[in-house]
């Protein structure tokens, strides 16, 4: 693309800070909501300078269990990572490396089972895991959470192994190293950032799902996301408390998109674009 | 003992042959190097000596015992891959350590090792590099080192000098020769140069579609080519290859009438389709009463230095003439030349193999 | 160059089996589970014990209800306006943040916060904005002229609320998958472009968008599974109503099987969003190998 005239580029950021300004709004509001006083919440023209509170916090976890709905989340999001990181990146290795005309099926219909609505299977789900003694435990989420979470690792992962050339892991099979081996100490060293990227992933999906949290769990498992929007159930909406428990939900989404954007593409798009 | 055995081994691939039979010895200490055009199964014989190919027929041992299913790692060869395949997240130092490792050896034995392996390539001050802050020729060094810190009992190179430029390959095949002399440790090594393959092998293999063309030592394969394929193949201008006939005693091609070198003699019949080959160096210019002499047009002079190449037309032939520079021709000049017959190569042109004993 | 000896495939084997069987328990099972239990009927007091078979008969009343009928209509209808809007303003913001021009990196990179937001949270925030009386989009869109909106009390408005919701989160989806294609294409056939004298629309229409054409589809396809299975931000903003007039499948299968208890129905109307889900990932692999192909 040449470089735009000077007329056009006015033209572009004026067009420009439009966009940013209607995409950035919610999120401001977010922010601002969640520390102004609940006098001016909605007070018109929004107040832009006010003192900050921190009541909404300080009512977020003094009223209710807020940091256990937190701790819930973390628990069911890094425990769903791990397990997810394990299986989908030794199912990657193998879809990556094995050369079968029916590998790429074994990919896509693995690809596939992220794609089902999950609404379809909440209710197997709820009888399976009420008949296992599982509802409202940390558990079933992170076993619900995996089924989308290996499929996103598994095609993410393969794309990264597909990277390291097998080269190297022939290297290191006449230099003595069985398949594990070289496995654990060349190949997957060398993607280490697909580990990483992978792990961002599932932890952001299983940290912003809802309807899960919502029907396998009660007062014990349930996750950061229930619990705030519990808060609009109630009689009256407590805004403070639902904005200022939304920034903090959204706190590791935003670090993810800051510090590692160049990857987003690849994770949302699952590889159909690179 | 034989160290290596290739036993009428095949690669298939799928429903695809594309090694067909080798049949090859190769002796303890040796520097054996398989040579033949890209796509003719070089690659794919090597690994299947180093274990990364199954074998999928035939036999194949080394050290006199059958390793088909032997894994890489048991059977004490390294290798030394095209592309290097240093790690790239190791450093020189841990390239080499890696390496050793499954031998599990002390400590000391590590150390020492490395530092006689860095000691003799030179590697020394590279030690804490990785692999990105090595020039080419650095890390060709360094994936020789991965592969004789382990001192193997067979070495595998694959094109080991094709990354390289010129005047760094030329230096690289002259270590690599002083490396065998001085190690002593079998090679089989796989190129497409014949350049490499005369100046560093005991034996050349030379391969075409799979199968075994000719094996011999550099002299064998230089002046005694099995075949019209071996014989363009070695040589650098190619050798010139005339169709004739046995007509009365006498090779005819047109214009071109050569009697038979005697040693052919008995080995022609009449009537017989046959290949004349001549090396451009036994194509002289010769005055023009000389017997024999032909008269030949200039088309394209290449000097070269020290000699010219002379593109010549005799007749309906185009032959290639290697002279002193000093007797070059200008292009559309008209020359006499004469052709070495006691130097002169003849196949049977139906079966391509040589008449030769 | 694939080194795999017979041992090694027996490895591999091993290295896929978890996964395979994991999936298959958490999702091909529950699956089949579902499509059990949409042959059954359930006692209202045991809601979760299966009770009677009952054939096709569930299937046969959401096929013939009105109300499934709407909600699948509702829901297609959803994804029109969704993935239209995002289409266009997609490539249109892609076209801008691709510029050549200082900030470019960063309005990029802010852009793509929505899509990593819980859906949960973007329906809160917009609930904030669209809130009876006090919200302040209608105020901000005073400003343009707009008379105030009863954006989630109206039947005519609340699909709507919902799809700027999505618009809003997704938009950022199609626009960076389109900027990563647009920056990956060649220069050449701009510059060549650029001497023959063509104007900046012919170019865009006959040189851009059929390169982009692939991905878009892509995109399209991606975006179209998604809003076939929207149910969070529907839950928080309007639950299916007023009336019926925003619910879509999943929320229809949400409220046969837990507002109702009909758990039957509700797994019959599952399978049918099953059916159709499969329908349109088939396509979308076929989209992705036609592209791998050409
Ligand atoms: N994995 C493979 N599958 C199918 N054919 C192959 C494979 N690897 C090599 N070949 C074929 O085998 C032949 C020999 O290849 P190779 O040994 O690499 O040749 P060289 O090293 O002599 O250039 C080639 O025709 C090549 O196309
Ligand atoms: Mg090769």
């Amino acid at each position: 693309m040449n470089k735009p005239s000077t007329q056009q580029t006015i033209l572009i950021y004026i067009a420009l800070t439009i966009v940013l300004i209607v995409f950035m709004t919610p999120i401001y509001l977010i922010a601002s909501s969640s520390v102004k006083p609940s006098p001016i919440m909605f007070q018109k023209p929004p107040a832009f300078l006010f003192s900050p509170t921190f009541e909404h916090y300080k009512d977020l976890f003094g009223m209710r269990p807020f940091g256990k709905f937190i701790l819930n989340s973390l628990i069911v999001a890094l425990g769903s990572t791990a397990f997810s990181l394990t299986i989908g990146s030794l199912a990657a290795y193998a879809i990556s490396r094995i050369r079968h005309k029916r590998m790429n099926d074994v990919a896509f219909w693995i690809l596939s089972m992220r794609m089902f609505p999950p609404i379809a299977v909440v209710v197997p789900y709820y009888i399976i895991f009420k008949t296992a003694g599982l509802l409202d435990t940390p558990l079933a989420l992170i076993i619900v959470y995996s089924t989308a979470n290996i499929p996103l690792t598994v095609w993410l992962m393969k794309g990264f192994f597909d990277e390291v050339p097998t080269a190297l892991e022939e290297a290191a099979a006449v230099d003595g190293y069985g398949l594990i081996e070289t496995f654990l100490r060349v190949t997957l060293p060398l993607a280490a950032p697909g580990l990483a990227v992978s792990a961002v992933f599932c932890f952001i999906f299983s940290w912003n799902e809802f309807l899960f949290a919502l029907m396998l769990t009660g007062s014990e498992a349930q996750t950061a996301t229930v619990a705030v929007m519990s808060f609009w159930s109630s009689d009256a909406v407590q805004w403070g408390r639902i904005m200022a428990g939304s920034f903090i939900i959204l706190i590791p989404g935003v670090i993810f998109v800051l510090t590692c954007q160049r990857w987003l593409v690849r994770g949302l798009t699952m590889g159909s674009v690179k | 003992m034989s160290a290596i055995i290739l036993n009428k081994v095949v690669k298939t691939y799928g429903a695809v042959q594309v090694v067909h039979g080798i049949d090859l010895e190769i002796e303890e200490g040796e520097f054996v190097v398989l040579l033949g055009p890209s796509g003719c199964g070089k690659t794919t014989t090597l690994r299947m000596v180093a274990g990364l190919e199954d074998v999928s027929g035939g036999e194949l041992s080394i050290g006199g015992k059958i390793v088909n299913d032997v894994a890489p790692k048991d059977r004490g060869v390294a290798m030394v891959f095209q592309n290097y395949a240093l790690y790239p997240h190791m450093t020189v130092r841990q390239n080499m350590e890696f390496a050793l490792r499954p031998m599990k050896l002390g400590k000391t034995e590590v150390a020492n090792r490395i530092a006689a392996t860095a000691g003799i390539l030179g590697l020394g001050d590279l030690l804490e590099r990785r692999p990105a802050q090595l020039s080419g020729g650095q890390r060709q060094r360094v994936a020789m080192g991965r592969a004789m810190v382990r001192t193997p009992e067979v070495f595998l190179f694959d094109e080991p000098l094709s990354n390289l430029d010129a005047k760094l390959r030329t230096q690289v095949r002259w270590e690599i020769g002083k490396l065998h002399q001085r190690l002593g440790t079998t090679v089989l090594y796989v190129t497409h140069d014949q350049v490499e393959a005369m100046t560093l092998a005991d034996k050349i293999v030379i391969m075409r579609d799979g199968h075994v063309e000719q094996v011999g030592t550099p002299e064998d394969v230089y002046a005694a080519p099995k075949s019209t394929f071996v014989a363009t193949f070695i040589g650098s201008p190619s050798m010139n290859m005339i169709a004739a006939r046995v007509i009365s005693g006498c090779l005819q091609a047109d214009a071109l009438s050569v009697p038979i070198p005697e040693r052919f003699a008995d080995r022609v019949s009449e009537g017989q389709a046959v290949t004349l080959g001549v090396r451009p160096i036994e194509i002289k210019r010769v005055g023009a009463d000389t017997p024999g002499a032909m008269k030949a047009r200039v088309e394209v002079t290449e000097y070269l230095g020290n000699e010219a190449l002379l593109d010549l037309r005799v007749g309906q032939h185009e032959l290639v003439a290697e002279v002193p520079a000093d007797q070059r021709a200008e292009p559309g000049e008209t020359v006499h030349v004469c052709l070495n017959t006691t130097a002169v190569h003849l196949f049977d042109t139906e079966s391509g193999l040589t008449l030769a004993e | 160059m694939a080194y795999i000896r017979k041992r090694n495939r027996r490895i591999f084997g091993m290295f896929l089996l978890p996964a395979i069987l994991v999936l298959f328990l958490t999702t091909i099972y529950p699956m089949i589970y579902a499509g059990y239990l949409s042959f059954r009927s359930y006692d209202l007091a045991k809601i979760f014990v299966p009770r009677v078979f009952v054939g096709g008969a569930n299937y046969r009343e959401i096929l013939s209800s009105s109300e499934f009928l709407h909600s699948l209509i509702v829901t297609f209808k959803l994804m029109a306006m969704t993935l239209s809007v995002q289409l266009v303003l997609g490539v249109g913001i892609a076209l801008l943040v691709v510029q050549k021009l200082p900030g470019m990196p960063l309005a990029r990179t802010l852009l793509m916060i929505p899509m990593m937001i819980s859906p949960v949270i973007v329906g809160l925030v917009w609930l904030f904005l669209y809130f009876p009386e006090i919200g302040y989009l209608n105020y901000f869109l005073s400003f343009a002229g707009v008379g105030s909106i009863p954006w989630i009390a109206s039947t005519n408005w609340a699909l709507w609320a919902i799809a700027i919701a999505d618009i809003w989160q997704w938009t950022p989806f199609v626009m960076m998958g389109t900027a990563a294609a647009l920056q990956s294409l060649s220069p050449e056939p701009y510059e060549a472009a650029m001497i023959d004298g063509n104007s900046r629309w012919d170019i865009f229409t006959r040189v851009t968008l059929p390169q982009l054409k692939p991905v878009l589809v892509s995109l399209m396809f991606l975006r179209a599974i998604d809003a076939f299975k929207i149910y969070d931000i529907i839950f928080v903003l309007t639950k299916g109503g007023p009336g019926d007039s925003t619910e879509v499948l999943s929320m229809f299968i949400y409220r046969q099987s837990f507002t109702f208890w009909r758990m039957g129905v509700g797994a019959a109307a599952s399978f049918v969003s099953l059916i159709i889900i499969v329908v349109l990932i088939t396509l979308f692999f076929k989209s992705l190998n036609r592209d791998q192909a050409a």
